[in-house]
């Protein structure tokens, strides 16, 4: 029989196997989970600093684009790429773009090209039945043609 | 001459201790940087944008707004309760003292579904103007500015 000899201690080894299961399952846990939240991105903007009536108010003339939304049921064309949504944008009240938000873009490069200031309000004026992404689409154009001042409007019938 | 007989494989052992340092390294470094989705807000299809930029919003103090699509049209959802715009012009009114208090700025971070009516968008505007915030910021999806849908622009 084999006797041990004391003072000849063994070496403690802590069991590595369940405390390396924790480490693993930890680890993959918080590689997936900031996943969620990585792709979203803000559009900032201000609401303005006068709000309600503005009737006996001076009223000031300055030259702005409008870009108008329209629902236009299943009459209207499809949105890039969308399927069942249908949009008609109007800009500056004259041309209709139809469906296309590249065109929205384009014409306000132009505008831009033809010296109007990045401060010039650009006011996004959606009707009833018009959807958030439309508006947002819009926003973004406006955005992409370097103006500073966009501005909502509340929709009418 | 002693012929050295062949050992065979026996047991293979693994050194453990550089794979563990590196596990916890690894571990500790997606703790600290990971940002958890918070308890204010909703599952929403958020609307894609090119333009839109991840910011520090740290500054100021925000209220989460939920717009989530039902059926089509739009509920609004702060930290997990249900409110009519009346209701909520209250409370972003009271926020809005409170934090004015304080000496800091409100900051509304709207998360609205990409396919609810703007009209239910415009009612949480109206809100907000009457509690007389001003900022006002969309929550969308990053698209990239390569995306084939957009001709690459």
């Amino acid at each position: 029989m084999k006797i041990k000899r004391p003072g000849q201690a063994q070496k403690m080894q802590p069991p590595m196997t369940p405390m390396i299961d924790c480490v693993f399952n930890l680890l993959i846990f918080f590689i997936l989970t900031p996943a969620f939240s990585l792709s979203e991105g803000y559009l900032t903007t201000n609401l303005p600093k006068e709000s309600g009536p503005v009737a006996g108010r001076e009223q000031k003339l300055v030259q702005r684009i409008k870009i108008e939304l329209y629902n236009v049921g299943r009459s209207g064309e499809f949105e890039d790429g969308a399927k069942n949504e249908f949009v008609s944008i109007v800009f500056n009240e004259t041309q209709n773009l139809g469906a296309n938000f590249d065109a929205l873009r384009a014409a306000l490069d132009e505008k831009r090209g033809q010296g109007l200031a990045a401060n010039t309000p650009v006011l996004i004026s959606p009707t009833m039945g018009c959807l958030h992404k439309w508006v947002v689409r819009a926003f973004d154009a406006a955005v992409s043609a370097r103006f500073t001042d966009i501005q909502f409007a509340v929709p009418y019938q | 001459m002693k012929i050295a007989k062949p050992k065979g494989l026996g047991t293979v052992s693994v050194n453990m201790t550089p794979m563990i340092d590196m596990v916890f390294n690894l571990l500790i470094f997606f703790i600290l940087t990971s940002q958890f989705a918070q308890l204010e807000t909703e599952e929403v299809v958020l609307p894609l944008s090119t333009t839109a930029t991840t910011k520090d919003y740290t500054e100021f103090r925000n209220v989460v707004i939920n717009i989530v699509n039902k059926d089509g049209a739009g509920e609004i959802i702060v930290f997990r309760r249900p409110f009519t715009p009346q209701e909520l012009t209250e409370h972003l009114v009271e926020l809005n003292s409170k934090v004015s208090e304080e000496g800091r700025q409100m900051n509304v971070i709207l998360r609205a579904d990409a396919d609810v009516p703007y009209e239910d968008v415009a009612r949480v505007m109206l809100a907000a103007g009457k509690a007389e915030i001003r900022g006002w910021w969309i929550t969308t999806e990053i698209e990239k500015r390569d995306d084939a849908r957009l001709g690459g622009r």
